[in-house]
């Protein structure tokens, strides 16, 4: 049985449709991630899920209960649906203590002072911040408001916890360790997730699942790893991970790059004037012969890795060179190049 | 490459503007003061024992403060829901409503005064009469010429100031904080006392605050509707202390005027110190739209709300005003053969109503003009230069706009009319220098604000492309700031224009305001004169705020 199940839902603001068409079985103790970039209709099917907007048509089931049906004109307003939530800006109440923020769900569940207490300071516990109990907000730093706010959405047990871009305030370092934190507590807790980002390395490293939108439209719904090595089309290709779009044309079972005879099996049914995508880290370089020829015509070095740029027919494929000699090809050299693991989408 | 110009003559224009606001905002503050204090150059408190040894003085002092005290508790508890439901709910037409009720803000409060004592007067008043045809009274329900009646019509007419400082604090509070207790399992109702009303408590409480001290500072509303029923404020007690003419009289109202001073500026104080507090302030993320409230069955019990208090405050006493300007003969009743310009032929035609009006507009377009002049450098200095003591010539500007109308007039009486050199009592200087006083902060606000949104590498940029700074201030900052300036003007223009407080006491013979012939009017008691020139003075508003309203995109009006 599933813990969220979204059927059918769409979301129009006058002629705008927001969100088109969404459909998802999430699993319970799935961690489910929206991919989007902004505007892509991913923070308006979470406010859905929440209670914050109501879907115009569509149903939404959490758990048992049906929370949302414009069809037979349910609608339970946040308060009751009994879900943990936390906002991009903290959302912490500054005039409130630690522990008064984090025991406000169970307050109003009246809970008994006593229980409330040890049940706050346990979450505190949970997220670091046990010494900081007495402080207010104003005291406390970006990520330990951001915490408090995580222990106030799972201080009253929720099954389901949304998360809306929370660790996007966050400065780079913080935000990457907060992310094993808020993993290590999900499967601590055994607690259904879903995360809005447009970070695609936050949902590829959190995720069971993620679901791509954009422009209101679910593009792809699968595991980061069938998303980044089998993207569904040219935009989801494009928003996971770097790599290089060539134009190209069918001819029987063979891709040709625009402009060359150098061709590839077609790996899947799409025919006419195509779009070949090769990722740069499946395209190895070198000085000594190869499938393809082509041009360096600039290099950037990266630290770790030079970034090149290789002129082949008419197009330019950007090679990540990870090589060990780094310095060893100038910009208008002749290298040789093949590609692995390509891809052909349709044209836009 | 030029860098930004750093002279030094920036110091001597500072140091003289800071003189000129020092010797026009301070000095004459201080002359009320130590006048208060010393008689013949002594220690001497016997003015203030004198003063507040007398019952009347005394019951004025506790009059001002019960009435400021109950129109801030009325006006909070009124504009708060009104606020609440016109940002925060699906009621209908709410954009509507909230244009009226910030809109009762440019009405002259004596305006509003006069309209409401031909509503609501014991003898005649429309309201009145239509209460008991429908109850078939024969008395009167309703005296206006009571403290209750003062209170009425000081609270319509100030909630505004509650009503704009709240809705703007529930504006800028992030949406999710409420959002976050609905999640956590709160109604909306439990959410709105959990909290909405905490944050918002030190905004609600500055908003009181500031209807506290203007109803406080009122001259216009407490003379008309309160002196025909002898309740008398610390404004009227002052007024009829310098009509006395002699020594004694002013003395006594220097020490009245500074009670009232002390009074509004420590509140100003605490608000400001309040409203500073950082316990407040929070992160906010990206902006939701607020969470809309859906009234659901409560919307009609909403709309008649809101509604009948738009009415009230706004339709019924404009409608009176208007209505009683083109009635025929105000002794017969409300009939159609009763309407016409009759009233309205000799106001127009009258070279002595034109020639006030005439003035009234020539004195606020003199104020208007230099005061935007100053406005602009000391917007500049402050926002633009970092040298020390950039913020002063603000700092003057605001303690004079702080400064109760009343008290601005008596200082300045005592302090030019030739006994610290100048002397320019009677004449239209001193009506325009004390427009200045009072209303320029506004429009260093306007123009500092838009100032401060030109980032300085726009100017770099523009020095960088070779023009020189003059060349830059006339093609980069000019432009951008042009709007609010033209706003600052208006700022200005607008409340000097039908300024009556000062302009009664500060007027000479051939000085006689708008607001001043207004004022005498409705004291003799020529009710439809008084209408016509109420409407006229409404018009000239109305029209001033139009153009402001198109220049500005709305974000500015009086």
């Amino acid at each position: 049985m599933s813990q969220v199940k979204i059927s059918h839902v769409f979301k129009r603001f006058g002629d705008v449709t927001a969100v088109n068409d969404f459909n998802i079985d999430i699993a319970d103790g799935e961690f489910i991630s929206f991919l989007g970039p902004s505007g892509c209709g991913k923070t308006t099917t979470l406010r859905m899920v929440a209670g914050f907007e109501k879907a115009t048509e569509g149903e939404i089931v959490i758990g048992d209960t049906v929370v949302s049906s414009s069809e037979k004109g349910i609608f339970v307003p946040p308060e009751k649906r009994g879900v943990g939530m936390v906002f991009q800006s903290y959302a912490v109440w500054p005039h409130m203590n630690v522990i008064d923020n984090v025991g406000y769900p169970l307050k109003i569940q009246k809970v008994p002072k006593e229980e409330r207490l040890a049940r706050v300071m346990e979450m505190l516990e949970l997220v670091h911040l046990k010494e900081y109990a007495e402080r207010l907000p104003s005291q406390l730093s970006g990520g330990q408001q951001q915490r408090v706010a995580l222990a106030r959405a799972l201080v009253a047990r929720p099954s389901l916890l949304l998360l809306d871009e929370p660790l996007s305030n966050l400065d780079a370092k913080l935000r990457e360790s907060m992310r094993f934190e808020i993993s290590q507590i999900q499967k601590k807790l055994g607690i259904t997730v879903i995360y809005v980002t447009h970070d695609q390395s936050e949902a590829m490293t959190m995720s069971d699942r993620i679901v791509c939108m954009s422009m209101g439209n679910v593009q792809q719904i699968g595991k980061p790893y069938e998303i980044y090595s089998h993207p569904a089309n040219k935009m989801v290709a494009d928003f996971v991970g770097l790599i290089n779009f060539l134009d190209a044309e069918t001819k029987g079972d063979r891709v040709f790059i625009k402009g060359t005879d150098y061709s590839f099996a077609n790996p899947g049914e799409k025919t006419g004037n195509v779009v070949l995508a090769v990722r740069p880290e499946n395209i190895t370089m070198s000085m000594n012969g190869g499938h393809m020829k082509g041009i360096v015509t600039d290099k950037f070095y990266l630290g770790d890795a030079i970034d090149y740029r290789v002129q082949v027919g008419e197009s330019t494929v950007r090679v990540i060179d990870k090589g060990a000699d780094l310095d060893a090809v100038p910009a208008g050299r002749e290298v040789y190049l093949d590609f692995d693991r390509v891809m052909v989408f349709d044209k836009d | 490459m030029k860098s930004l110009p750093r002279f030094d003559s920036k110091f001597i224009v500072i140091a003289l503007s800071v003189i000129v606001l020092l010797y026009f905002i301070v000095f004459p503050m201080l002359v009320l003061i130590y006048d208060s204090l010393f008689i013949n150059g002594q220690l001497d408190i016997s003015n203030y024992r004198d003063v507040y040894g007398k019952d009347v003085n005394w019951r004025a002092l506790t009059n001002t403060i019960y009435l400021s005290l109950g129109v801030m508790v009325a006006s909070v508890i009124i504009t708060f829901p009104l606020a609440w439901l016109v940002g925060r709910t699906d009621l209908p037409g709410k954009k509507t409503f909230r244009t009226i009720l910030v809109a009762s803000y440019m009405i002259p409060p004596y305006v509003g005064a006069i309209a409401w004592v031909q509503l609501l007067n014991p003898s005649v008043g429309y309201l009145n009469d239509v209460f008991k045809w429908m109850f078939h009274l024969t008395q009167a329900p309703f005296d206006i010429y009571t403290m209750w009646g003062l209170g009425w019509v000081l609270t319509l007419f100030y909630s505004p100031f509650a009503f704009i400082t709240i809705s703007r604090a529930m504006e800028k509070m992030d949406p999710t904080l409420e959002e976050a207790a609905r999640v956590s399992g709160a109604g909306p109702l439990k959410t709105l006392w959990d909290v909405t009303l905490p944050l918002m408590a030190p905004s609600i409480l500055a908003g009181g605050l500031l209807v506290f001290i203007a109803a406080g500072s009122c001259f216009g509303i407490p003379a008309i509707v309160g002196m025909p029923g002898n309740i008398e404020v610390l404004t009227t007690r002052i007024v009829t202390f310098v009509y006395m003419g002699d020594d004694k009289g002013i003395r006594d109202a220097t020490a009245l005027a500074v009670s009232l001073m002390i009074l509004a500026n420590f509140l100003l104080f605490f608000m400001t110190w309040m409203l500073g507090r950082k316990d407040y302030t929070t992160i906010s993320g990206k902006s939701t739209r607020p969470n809309i409230v859906e009234l659901g069955k409560w919307k009609w019990a909403a709309l008649l709300f809101v509604g009948g208090y738009a009415f009230i405050s706004v339709i019924l006493p404009l409608g009176s005003i208007i209505m009683t300007s083109f009635l025929v003969s105000m002794s017969k009743g409300i009939e159609l053969s009763n309407f016409g310009f009759d009233a309205w032929v000799p106001v127009i035609t009258s070279t002595q109503y034109l020639e006030s009006i005439w003035l009234s507009v020539e004195y606020a377009v003199i104020a208007a003009c230099i005061g935007t002049l100053l406005s602009i450098f000391v917007a500049y200095l402050s926002v633009k230069t970092n040298i020390t003591g950039r913020s002063l010539p603000d700092l003057l500007v605001v303690l004079g706009g702080s400064t109760p109308s009343i008290v601005i007039a008596l200082a300045l009486i005592i302090t030019f009319s030739g006994n610290y050199g100048l002397n320019i009592y009677s004449t239209m200087w001193i009506l325009v220098v004390s427009y200045l006083v009072k209303y320029m902060t506004m429009s260093v606000r306007t123009i500092a604000a838009s100032l401060s949104q030109v980032h300085i590498s726009l100017e770099e940029a523009a020095l960088n492309s070779g023009a020189s700074w003059i060349r830059c201030c006339k093609d980069i900052i000019m432009p951008l700031i042009a709007p609010s300036i033209i706003a600052g003007w208006f700022l200005i223009f607008m409340p000097s224009f039908y300024e009556l407080t000062m302009s009664n006491l500060l007027y000479g013979a051939d000085t006689k305001t708008i607001g001043v012939l207004l004022y005498e009017l409705q004291t003799y008691a020529d009710t439809q004169n008084a209408s016509v020139l109420s409407v006229i003075i409404l018009i000239i508003v109305l029209v001033g705020n139009l153009i402001l309203n198109k220049l500005t995109g709305g974000k500015v009006s009086i």
